[in-house]
């Protein structure tokens, strides 16, 4: 048995495999490389090193445990924190998405214009004698014909053409035209920028249409600047992410680049009420929903636990059907439960003879929410409370019965006291657990009701984390600086949250 | 019999209306799939006729690819799980029973991590695996590898951490032993410790398992390819909103997608009730 994890065998093996992974990440980090994404590269080429100096040097034992653990942690969990903290500190939306060059290159692309009087052109697409694009051009109100490639225009004479009932070019000799299988196979023939004259061009408008145009704008690499080159205007770097007017910052260029504005994202949150007002808003519903879910869940929970807390008929059944709540996916009950919320059709209002629109009003979609909370939450409680029940001794509720306390007193001086000692960590948890219980809030309400209309993100439902992703992948808009700087301000609030719980936990530790 | 009343009237009384309340969204759901109109309006909370319509049309209608999403499904959630463990256990045993520098700060990291919402860095995720797509397009964003790896690295933390906490409750006194006797610490990790620890390993991978397949957030953004989506993606966005039409085939399908989790929970109850009290939380 043991021959196999000692011994040439076990070397072999260990080689090979190694042999294998390191191949495949050196080809990863040589694209990554390649394609300009640094870091990933750099990353990867760590990745190897350590893994190879690990298995093949006796430089650390525990490393021989460690390493796949913490490259995956380092990968996935640290590297995606880090870099939402990154993120907070950029101007990263929608418009100021790409990096800078690629920007530069947007812009160039969508700096032209057409010529005074925007002439457009017939035309056939096809290759000329040398096999690169080209057009064949017929300038019908000049009588003029032309073979126009991406480095020069041959002038034509109309008696070597054919020329069609509309007075269009069809045929010429030297030029082929493409067949309805090669224009629909890639459309690389239109990014083309065909020469006309005068640093005009033309470029394919559409299926036998060209117009003419000719680039206003030019960048300049030394200065950092875009000129227009007709009125010689500057357009410079605003250092947030677009090329601005000079003189008038509010005239901008796009798109623009992610660029970092270090607090601003932050002092939004402060400052712009726009972004100030939602968020307060949401940030109280959010500690609401979670400390009633708490409250409500615990409440049923105990009273349950303390219903079922001694022996008698039906217990184990009882108690394998409160737990069903808790074993269902949570995603495909929440979805129940929307389908149950139904106006028109909907089980609930189906059974109270009522039509209430509840995901229509605020205050009966956060009931709703509350209730589906409740029904996934108390299982929960009820099994934590069931255990923590037996565990306070019984010594101490017998001793106050004899003191002659009755039930109730017995409960509340002494059972309940100690249940909480005993469960606040666990409360603490939970309400951390529902700070950012993302999952149904998204899938019950969506967040809403809100009111698209007047372009509000925020829905009466909506919790932070919920908020959040709205800002960061809803439909509207698209900013991710902003969401990182709100998740970097959760993150906080959690931890602390969490922190207190720990440090509650410590105690019960120290208490028994 | 009257103190038998009193004493516990109120205790079946309030626990029938509890096992009311528990049962009464999954009876519905049960009674809708078996519904041959399909419909959400349920004209009775009595069942008049049971038809399997609805489970026939998950399996034959193009419009759901009901089975594909089952296997991607399961395919996730057991490379993830399984994986998880094997890495995860490693570092739990280093934790857990070596020596080393820094042992003390890993754990403090280890407990601060997990207790981030791996939600919280979605976007970063997002633009991370986007970069990863434009040189890698097989791993990165909108493949199920790509999922997978995400899954993954974001299970990390907390299967660390909770197998550490399982993994201390081991007697060591058998590794030390075999210590004493001239094991490497590997030989002692693959010959004595493995073999002790393999229930446990099986808990939390099956745990881990049910906790990938109720993912539901990252698996919306990743999978966009309908025939490539888990199935709690896939049912979500058939029934998208629109419940009165394609209620009788989603409570079903979520019966059907349902039942292997319940069982596999109900299975390990004593362990996640174990588990709980040790401070996890479970949606």
């Amino acid at each position: 048995m043991s021959s196999i994890f000692r011994g040439k065998f076990a070397l072999i093996l260990k080689i090979i495999i190694l042999a294998g992974v390191t191949a495949i990440l050196s080809l990863l980090a040589q694209s990554a490389v390649a394609s300009g994404e640094i870091a990933i590269g750099v990353f990867l080429i760590i990745s190897i090193f350590a893994l190879n100096f690990t298995y093949f040097t006796k430089i650390s034992i525990p490393l021989k445990f460690f390493v796949p653990g913490i490259l995956f942690f380092i990968a996935f969990v640290i590297a995606p924190i880090l870099f939402t903290v990154l993120m907070s500190t950029y101007n990263y939306q929608t418009g100021n998405y790409i990096a800078k060059d690629a920007a530069i290159e947007q812009v160039l692309i969508r700096g032209v214009e057409p010529d005074a009087n925007q002439t457009t052109f017939d035309l056939v697409s096809g290759k000329a004698a040398n096999g690169s694009d080209a057009i064949l051009v017929s300038d019908i109100a000049n009588q003029n014909f032309f073979i126009s490639t991406e480095d020069e225009l041959t002038a034509l004479d109309a008696g070597e053409l054919t020329i069609n009932e509309y007075g269009v070019a069809t045929t010429a000799p030297g030029f082929t035209e493409l067949s309805a299988d090669e224009l629909a196979k890639s459309d690389a023939y239109t990014k083309v920028r065909y020469t006309y004259s005068d640093g005009y061009y033309i470029v394919i408008e559409g299926q036998g249409v060209g117009a003419v145009f000719r680039q206003s704008l030019a960048y300049d690499e030394k200065s950092d600047t875009m000129k227009n080159l007709q009125t010689g205007e500057i357009y410079v770097d605003n250092n947030r992410g677009n090329f601005v007017l000079e003189g008038s910052p509010e005239v901008m260029l796009t798109p623009g680049w992610r660029a970092p504005v270090w607090f601003e994202n932050y002092a939004k949150l402060v400052t712009d009420s726009r972004v100030r007002t939602p968020l307060i808003k949401v940030f109280i519903w959010t500690v609401i929903f979670a400390s009633l879910t708490v409250l409500s869940t615990f409440a049923f929970g105990l009273l349950l636990a303390l219903a079922l807390n001694r022996k008698m008929h039906g217990r184990r059944i009882y108690r394998s059907i409160l737990i069903l709540p808790y074993a269902m996916p949570s995603i495909m009950s929440i979805l129940i439960w929307g389908g149950m919320f139904d106006t028109e059709f909907g089980a609930i209002n189906n059974l109270l003879g009522t039509d209430i629109a509840w995901f229509s009003s605020a205050n009966f979609a956060r009931a709703a929410v509350l209730l589906v909370n409740l029904w996934l939450g108390f299982p929960y409680f009820y099994l934590i409370c069931s255990g923590s029940l037996q565990a306070i001794p019984s010594e101490l509720q017998e001793a106050a019965a004899i003191d002659g306390a009755n039930p109730r007193q017995v409960f509340r001086t002494i059972t309940l006291p100690l249940l909480l000692q005993i469960l606040s960590p666990l409360l603490i948890a939970s309400f951390a657990f529902n700070f950012n219980n993302f999952n149904l809030i998204y899938l019950l309400t969506g967040g809403g009701p809100r009111n698209t209309l007047d372009g509000e993100i925020a829905g009466a439902t909506d919790i932070l984390i919920s908020y959040t992703y709205q800002i960061a992948f809803g439909r509207n808009i698209l900013d991710f600086g902003l969401a990182s700087a709100i998740s970097v301000l959760i993150f906080f609030l959690v931890a602390s949250i969490s922190f207190y719980g720990l440090r509650k936990s410590k105690v019960m530790e120290t208490f028994g | 019999m009257t103190k038998w009343l009193r004493e516990n009237l109120w205790r079946h009384a309030f626990a029938i209306f509890m096992c009311v309340f528990a049962l009464f969204p999954l009876y519905l759901v049960v009674l809708s799939s078996f519904n041959p109109t399909g419909s959400l309006n349920l004209t009775s909370f009595v069942p008049r006729e049971i038809s399997f319509e609805n489970y026939k049309m998950l399996f034959s209608s193009p419009k759901i690819p009901f089975l594909s999403w089952v296997k991607n499904s399961l395919i996730i959630a057991s490379v993830v799980a399984i994986s998880s463990v094997v890495i995860g256990a490693a570092s739990a045993f280093a934790f857990s029973r070596l020596k080393f520098k820094g042992k003390k700060f890993g754990i403090q990291l280890l407990l601060l991590v997990q207790m981030f919402p791996s939600i919280l860095a979605l976007s970063a995720v997002y633009v991370i695996m986007e970069r990863v797509y434009s040189f890698a397009p097989s791993i990165g964003l909108g493949t199920q590898a790509g999922l997978i790896l995400v899954y993954l690295g974001g299970s990390m933390g907390v299967n660390i951490w909770l197998l550490k906490g399982f993994v201390d409750s081991i007697p060591a006194e058998l590794d030390e032993a075999a210590k004493i006797d001239g094991a490497s610490p590997m030989q002692t990790y693959w010959l004595i410790f493995i073999p002790l620890a393999t229930p446990v390993l099986a808990v939390v991978c099956l745990l881990s398992f049910i906790g990938t397949f109720n993912e539901f957030i990252v698996a919306r953004l990743f999978l966009v390819e309908m025939s490539g989506r888990t199935v709690a993606v896939g049912l979500q966005q058939f029934v998208g909103g629109q419940y009165a039409s394609n209620w009788g085939a989603f409570a079903a399908g979520s019966i059907l997608a349902s039942i292997p989790i319940v069982i596999i929970f109900l299975s390990l109850q004593k362990y996640i009730v174990n588990g709980l009290t040790a401070g996890s939380v479970k949606g």
